[in-house]
């Protein structure tokens, strides 16, 4: 009994997945580009204060830096990424 | 033959290429090991690369590469006769179709989430990519032009279409502004909009485009060639959360719906081929070989499928398992749909003079005649069955479009850049491209132009399998699945591209063309000879590689200390 709820639940919700794959999944994504190339802002903003050469009035970048420092992995790959013009494409 | 024979047919297809083969390939030769890290859990950036659910990726798959091209071919390609076509999309899908969707994640992912101009730099050479790209430009193009007509002759054809495509736009436009500005909740949106655009369908029924705006402006191809760039252009230049995307989610609702509604209405119907299984070898846009095989593109090959699993899905897979169903999966599906759109054309007419008489006007007429008649089936009115047909044939070709013209504009920028920097700015690159667009769709004839277009679209394809070779070859595995698919499919294409392009530009050298045409015929003609010319040069340099590979593979293992 238990094992058929849980292969019911698989199935609605493997469906669910389908649907929001098809209907949403895009736009999460074009989202999430948008908040990183905001991100890649904020992580310029910073980057003097960050190097230890202050480019903006160090109170405003300051108070950003430790909204900035746990993306720093995430943004050197991006940034570091080899891309070309099909990465516009999906 | 009864239409049901033949979906069940289909099933029984992808059941064997699914289960037996795929897999075989996935453990065999591939090896997918589903303990190998992916490049969606190494390089996770929480953006491009991001480890997600396969159903997820399923679904992501199938609406990127579900356009309007898997159900446009084998409407056209049944003028050759039935057979040859189900034939086609059965076979093509079987032994080429899904090994060139699943293998090209597959090297993805093999190759750090490469992008296909990554995998040609790392693959074949340096050379390779920049031909890759430019070719790309002008597949594009083509793609452009070749949906662009069919949204045209749509609109013209089915005079409820244009209200239906307006309100599907309201409805798209009011989702992007509830979901990113008012913050509503989905659910709620999507209710609301989805609404809106089913409204919009009905609407059409009784506010035609003649009645609104009269005879002269809805039959006139400018001003839809015009509305339909225009459109391209909005959601090529606004952020894409307030055009493009929002408009897609709500399409994909009323596409789905109706897919779903109408292949319940072939059961509930099962109807007999009326149209007879073989017509003959040659008709007027060419012999059976090579030109069937590219008017059936999507259906049972596509290059597209290649861009969108090496850029889309391959840096999302969690697990290298997953490649097969999303990868191979998703491509019988699409087959499916392919059959469907032949059951649809092969069934609704009486004889052949009267399916002659409404193909000729454009695909979209047939494929909204069929779709009213299945969902009729299922008790719904004629005229909105029609109505909601022809919506759902803008959208699926309307939705790519845009997309087309936003890369367009963006590859504008990439290539042109360093020759003035006006090409920077986001309205000149769009501008260009949908100027180009315009002049194919006024002035080409657009079953030349559909058979142009598949005849790139899978030659993007046979360089896709040339890049799996190379990679195959380069691991010292057998390359033989992927290789000779890759022969079939680079020959039939490059003949096909130069039977077409060659009777276009004979009709302009010898003035058999004048006007329009001369314009439409040209730029055609070059265009498919430049395709052709490019992937020579990218063929030279894969063999190249692939000798190179040999040679390593040749060498004597070192021997050990």
């Amino acid at each position: 009994m238990a094992k058929e709820e849980k292969k019911k639940g698989g199935f609605f919700k493997a469906v669910q997945e389908f649907v929001y794959g098809v209907a949403a999944h895009d736009s999460a994504r074009f989202a999430l580009k948008t908040r990183a190339s905001m991100e890649h802002l904020f992580i310029l903003i910073t980057m003097g204060d960050m190097l230890g050469v202050p480019i903006l009035p160090p109170y405003y970048s300051l108070r950003l830096l430790p909204y900035v420092v746990p993306q720093i992995s995430t943004w050197k790959r991006r940034m570091l990424r080899e891309k070309d013009l099909t990465d516009a494409l999906a | 033959m009864n239409a049901v024979f033949v979906l069940i047919l289909g099933f029984i297809v992808a059941f064997i290429g699914y289960r037996v083969y795929a897999k075989y390939v996935d453990t065999k030769i591939m090896k997918a090991d589903p303990k190998k890290a992916t490049p969606a859990k190494m390089y996770m950036d929480g953006v491009d690369f991001m480890p997600t659910s396969k159903n997820i990726l399923f679904g992501y798959q199938f609406k990127s590469i579900a356009g309007a091209a898997p159900v446009i071919g084998p409407i056209i390609a049944i003028q050759w006769g039935w057979l040859p076509a189900m034939l086609w999309i059965l076979a093509g899908t079987f032994f080429i179709g899904w090994v060139q969707d699943y293998s090209s994640a597959m090297i993805a992912m093999r190759k750090d989430g490469a992008s296909l101009g990554g995998l040609s730099h790392k693959l074949i050479s340096p050379k390779a990519r920049i031909i890759l790209l430019s070719f790309l430009y002008f597949y594009l193009l083509l793609i452009a032009g070749a949906f662009g007509n069919v949204v045209v002759s749509t609109a013209i054809g089915l005079k409820a279409a244009p209200m239906a495509w307006l309100f599907m736009t309201i409805g798209g436009i009011l989702a992007g502004q509830m979901i990113y500005r008012w913050k509503r909740d989905i659910v709620l949106t999507t209710v609301v909009t989805v609404v809106i655009a089913l409204f919009g369908i009905w609407l059409g029924t009784i506010a035609p485009s003649n009645k609104i705006i009269g005879d002269a402006l809805a039959n006139s191809r400018w001003v839809w060639a015009i509305a339909a760039f225009v459109f391209c252009y909005f959601a090529a230049v606004l952020p894409i959360w307030r055009f493009a995307l929002p408009i897609n989610y709500v399409a994909s609702y009323i596409v789905f719906l109706g897919l779903l509604f109408g292949i319940i209405g072939v059961f509930v119907l099962h109807p007999n081929f009326t149209l007879p299984a073989y017509t003959g070898f040659s008709i007027r846009i060419g012999p059976i070989w090579p030109i069937m095989f590219v008017t059936i593109a999507c259906g049972a090959i596509s290059g597209w499928h290649s861009l969108v699993s090496t850029s889309g899905t391959a840096r999302q897979l969690e697990y290298e398992t997953d490649a097969r169903p999303v990868g191979g999966g998703v491509m019988f599906v699409e087959m499916m749909l392919a059959v469907f759109a032949l059951v649809i054309a092969g069934t609704i007419y009486a004889s052949s003079a009267e399916y002659g008489a409404a193909i000729a006007k454009g695909p979209g007429g047939v494929f909204a005649a069929g779709v009213s008649k299945f969902l009729g089936a299922l008790g719904l009115p004629a005229d909105t069955g029609r109505s909601y047909g022809s919506v759902m044939m803008i959208v699926l070709a309307v939705t790519i479009m845009q997309l087309v013209i936003r890369f367009m504009r963006i590859a504008t920028s990439e290539l042109l850049s360093d020759v003035s920097p006006v090409f920077r700015n986001v309205h000149i690159g769009t501008i260009i491209a949908s100027i180009l667009g315009m002049i194919l769709v006024l002035t080409g004839w657009w079953q030349y132009l559909w058979v142009l277009f598949g005849g790139a679209n899978q030659l993007m394809a046979s360089l896709a399998l040339m890049l799996v070779t190379a990679y195959l070859m380069s691991e010292g595995r057998p390359a033989a699945y992927a290789f000779y698919p890759m022969i079939f499919m680079f020959v039939t294409t490059v003949a096909a591209l130069l039977y077409t392009s060659y009777n276009l530009l004979a009709k302009v050298f010898t003035g058999a063309v004048k006007g329009e045409a001369l314009v439409g015929n040209t730029l055609m003609g070059f265009v498919g000879f430049f395709l052709v010319i490019a992937a020579i040069i990218l063929a030279v340099e894969g063999v190249r590689a692939f000798n190179r590979y040999r040679a390593v593979q040749a060498q004597p293992a070192p021997a050990k200390a």
